[in-house]
């Protein structure tokens, strides 16, 4: 099918990238100790690879819209990728999430003053836009779908 | 009357080459193998217009060079058997990459036809494949077929029976340049002059001889006339000429596929849209660093619930054992040998499930062949071959099918580094090692340690590998040719047949190996030494210096003392070499666990050993003598007491300078302390 890229898809991608990057420096500039009051407020733990990972999908969405800035409409590849990846990182997040509140259940011991929340991660609500991205460009994501783009894409 | 011929399919790999070979010759069909080797030889008969066609279908081949195997069993058919027709079936979404098939077909000077298949694909990917440009172009006939629904099959017969009865052969079609074509002509002149080469096609077998073909220059090597081709050959850089032969046939092909398809176009599938971004250069690897943390960070903190009820199990089942059993140490036996030791392995069973169902949703979905693609690029760098990154995968499940699936790589001087640095790819058996201790001492980093400890084990295999290409087993790369497969999305079903594949494997090792393991570390720690007053089992002997294994630890503990490892450490360490869990099963047992409510865990962070010894035991599993299994593979696939030696003491020797340095560069730094 013929497709033309609208600035929807550069908007997201943009959105999205920095948004993933600037979450990522957070988690590894409060791996490395220094405290910054935003932290706390949005949920971000010291995790230096777990702020790598983040910093990474950010980078695919980036460069997609850099891509699409420059015309190359098979940038949207990244935009779509970077959906799949942050849906799998919320997932993963998720996952972390209900064995820490199944393990509090059975060695209730080790968990004295803890509360969910504190594994609540960024990952988890940034995968929120992803989940909208998904729905909106739902029929983008079959394996099957080919995409026609002119010389140069 | 019925004439007989013969017509063999050729064709890369994964072209539809067996659904035309099926739609040509429907039920009746032969198979077996091909002389002297167990690779598959298909046989199918078809009648049509009076001709009774055999229909031999070949290896599926990217080239004519003797590379592979499979290149030499069809080369040697085309050249020896002399098939009436060869029809090469050809991918039409991917042109470039068979066309080179066809140069190389074309210059054995063969009847050739080109079975173009998947045009409904190439048509559906936007491409306009103008075939008789083509036809024209090559001097060869072009038939348009859709193998899976048959289409062009009437015609693609219909073609065989007119091509027959041509004498057109098209031996000469690619000129390469001056200094190749003279160098040809002066090996045909050569050639002609002994009948022995008479049956060849001359100039193709000059070409070979030119490219240096280990296979043609055997044959060569029969002639009277080897000394005067041997002459030519002093004179000729073989490596030079194969690349530039090379060279101008891939330009020969681009000049014609812009001549003959709609080029203005690009499109990309699914699967071409995710390789974009996740074989990209920039990205490709840090998303792969991204994808396996995240494997392991659930292979730790999502299976904790799961092993701490086993944990807890295991706890009440000792508990149970203690107070039920009177006689004492058939009581111990139970209690702190079988159950301790086996739990001990046990309680690991959710990360291995975890592990293997997170690799198998990657191995399912096609990313892990992009992986192999992405490092081989690294690997290149490093003078090893492309195809060694498949074997050191399998690694992570485990180090012996790893080491066989070496036997795909062709040069043996990668093959042999690669099975030397395969042990150092961290497999399942050392995962219990890894989460106990990290477990134990690094509590919610846990994690990142054993994403730290598979990479350093992926650092010492790669450095390693360098170390050995540029110094023992020096020698020249060769290329490297690999299909990446479709994306497909895994099914649940799939990835969990293959974890409990491999959770069957570790249960069957815990009930029979393990067991075996833990059961000798408890008779020998039960064991008075010679001359004792203590009874067998006894307090004042189990797991103590007055036992039998006391006494081995503490001759052993000499070596691995600076590296902040008892002697209870050296024994565990000694007994994994039979299995790398029952260094794990060893600790439960030497350090009591069943004596009390403790877990291993819980004993070892109470200060039965440091933060800092635990990390160097860690990377001591990694790196030291890979378990008896392995060993007996390397040597069976190395076929050299030598190269086995060499591995178990290179590993050995760096797994006690890698604990060394940890433990005493970290206690001097004060670190973990």
């Amino acid at each position: 099918m013929k497709r033309n890229y609208r600035n929807i898809e550069l908007s997201f991608s943009a959105l999205v990238g920095v948004l993933y990057v600037f979450f990522g420096l957070l988690h590894i500039v409060e791996g490395l100790g220094i405290d910054t009051e935003l932290a706390g407020l949005l949920f971000v733990p010291g995790d230096i690879p777990g702020g790598f990972c983040l910093v990474v999908i950010g980078a695919v969405f980036l460069n997609g819209s850099r891509e699409m800035l420059q015309g190359i409409n098979a940038g949207v590849s990244f935009l779509y990728v970077g959906i799949l990846m942050s849906l799998v990182f919320m997932a993963v997040y998720l996952l972390i999430m209900g064995g820490n509140l199944l393990d509090s259940f059975i060695v209730p011991d080790d968990y004295e003053g803890w509360s969910i929340i504190e594994t609540f991660r960024p990952g988890i609500y940034l995968g929120l836009l992803s989940i909208a991205g998904i729905l909106y460009w739902k029929d983008s994501f079959s394996l099957h779908e080919m995409l026609v783009f002119r010389e140069g894409a | 009357m019925t004439e007989k011929i013969t017509v063999a399919l050729a064709g890369n790999p994964n072209v539809g080459k067996t659904s035309i070979f099926n739609a040509i010759t429907g039920s009746k069909q032969h198979v077996g193998n091909w002389p002297g080797v167990t690779v598959e030889r298909k046989i199918g008969k078809r009648v049509h217009n009076d001709l009774e066609m055999e229909i031999v279908d070949l290896p599926g081949t990217y080239s004519l060079t003797a590379y592979s195997l499979d290149e030499i069993i069809a080369r040697d058919f085309i050249i020896e058997e002399k098939p009436d027709i060869v029809v090469q079936v050809i991918d039409a979404t991917n042109l470039e990459r068979n066309l080179y098939l066809t140069t190389q077909l074309m210059e054995l000077g063969v009847k050739l036809i080109i079975a173009l298949n998947m045009t409904d694909l190439a048509l559906a990917k936007g491409d306009r494949i103008e075939t008789e440009k083509m036809q024209e172009f090559l001097e060869v006939p072009v038939v348009c077929t859709t193998g899976s629904k048959g289409n062009g099959i009437e015609e693609l017969l219909d073609e065989i029976t007119v091509e027959l009865h041509k004498t057109r052969t098209n031996e000469s079609i690619f000129t390469y340049d001056e200094k190749i074509e003279n160098r040809s002509e002066e090996l045909k002149a050569i050639l002609e002059k002994d009948l022995f080469f008479s049956h060849y096609p001359l100039r193709w077998f000059a070409l070979k001889v030119l490219e240096g073909d280990e296979n043609i220059l055997k044959k060569a090597k029969e002639s009277d006339k080897y000394p005067e081709i041997k002459k030519v050959l002093n004179e000729t850089d073989s490596e030079m000429l194969e690349a530039k032969i090379a060279d101008q046939r891939y330009k020969t092909i681009q000049t014609m596929l812009r001549q003959v398809c709609n080029i203005n176009t690009c499109q990309l599938s699914g699967s071409d849209m995710v390789d974009r971004v996740v074989t990209s250069k920039t990205l490709g690897i840090p998303i792969f660093l991204s994808l396996m943390w995240a494997a392991f960070e659930i292979t730790f903190t999502f299976a904790t619930p799961f092993m701490n009820m086993i944990d807890i199990f295991f706890g009440w089942l000792a508990e149970t054992a203690a107070s039920a059993i009177t006689i004492p140490w058939l009581a111990s036996l139970i209690g702190e040998g079988l159950i301790a030791g086996v739990g001990a392995v046990l309680i690991f069973l959710p990360n291995i499930l975890l592990l293997f169902f997170m690799l198998s949703l990657m191995e399912d979905s096609g990313y892990m062949a992009r992986a192999a693609f992405i490092m081989d690029k690294l690997m290149s760098k490093i003078g090893l071959h492309g195809r060694s990154f498949i074997p050191l995968v399998m690694g992570f499940g485990c180090n012996v099918p790893a080491i066989m699936a070496t036997r795909t790589i062709e040069d043996t001087r990668d093959r042999l580094i690669t099975i030397l640095i395969a042990p150092f790819m961290s497999c399942g058996a050392r995962l219990p090692v890894y989460v106990l201790l990290a477990g134990a001492f690094f509590g919610k980093d846990a994690g990142i340690v054993i994403f730290g400890l598979y990479a350093l084990g992926i650092l010492v295999a790669v450095v390693s590998a360098k170390l050995m290409r540029s110094t023992i087993l020096r020698g020249e790369d060769t290329p490297f040719i690999m299909e990446l497969p479709s994306y497909k999305i895994p099914t649940l079903k799939g990835s969990a047949i293959h974890m409990w594949e491999r959770g069957r494997i570790y249960l069957k090792k815990a009930g029979t190996i393990i067991l075996i393991g833990v059961v000798a570390v408890w008779l020998l720690a039960s064991l008075p030494v010679p001359g004792s007053t203590h009874a067998f089992a006894s307090e004042e002997v189990y797991g103590t210096t007055q036992s039998v294994i006391g006494v081995i630890g503490q001759i052993m503990e000499p070596l691995v003392a600076p590296l902040g490892f008892d002697w209870k450490i050296a024994v565990a360490l000694i007994f994994g070499v039979v299995a790398k869990e029952i260094v794990v099963g060893s600790m439960g047992v030497l350090y009591g666990v069943g004596e009390d409510d403790e877990s291993l865990s819980n004993i070892l962070a109470a200060g039965a050993m440091t933060p800092l010894a635990g990390l160097g035991l860690m990377v001591f599993t990694l790196l030291y003598v890979p378990c008896f299994a392995c060993i007996g593979v390397i040597k069976r696939e190395t076929g050299s007491w030598k190269w086995t030696l060499f591995q178990l003491a290179y590993g050995t020797t760096l797994a006690w300078i890698f604990a060394f340095v940890i433990y005493q560069a970290g206690s001097q730094m004060g670190l973990l302390a």
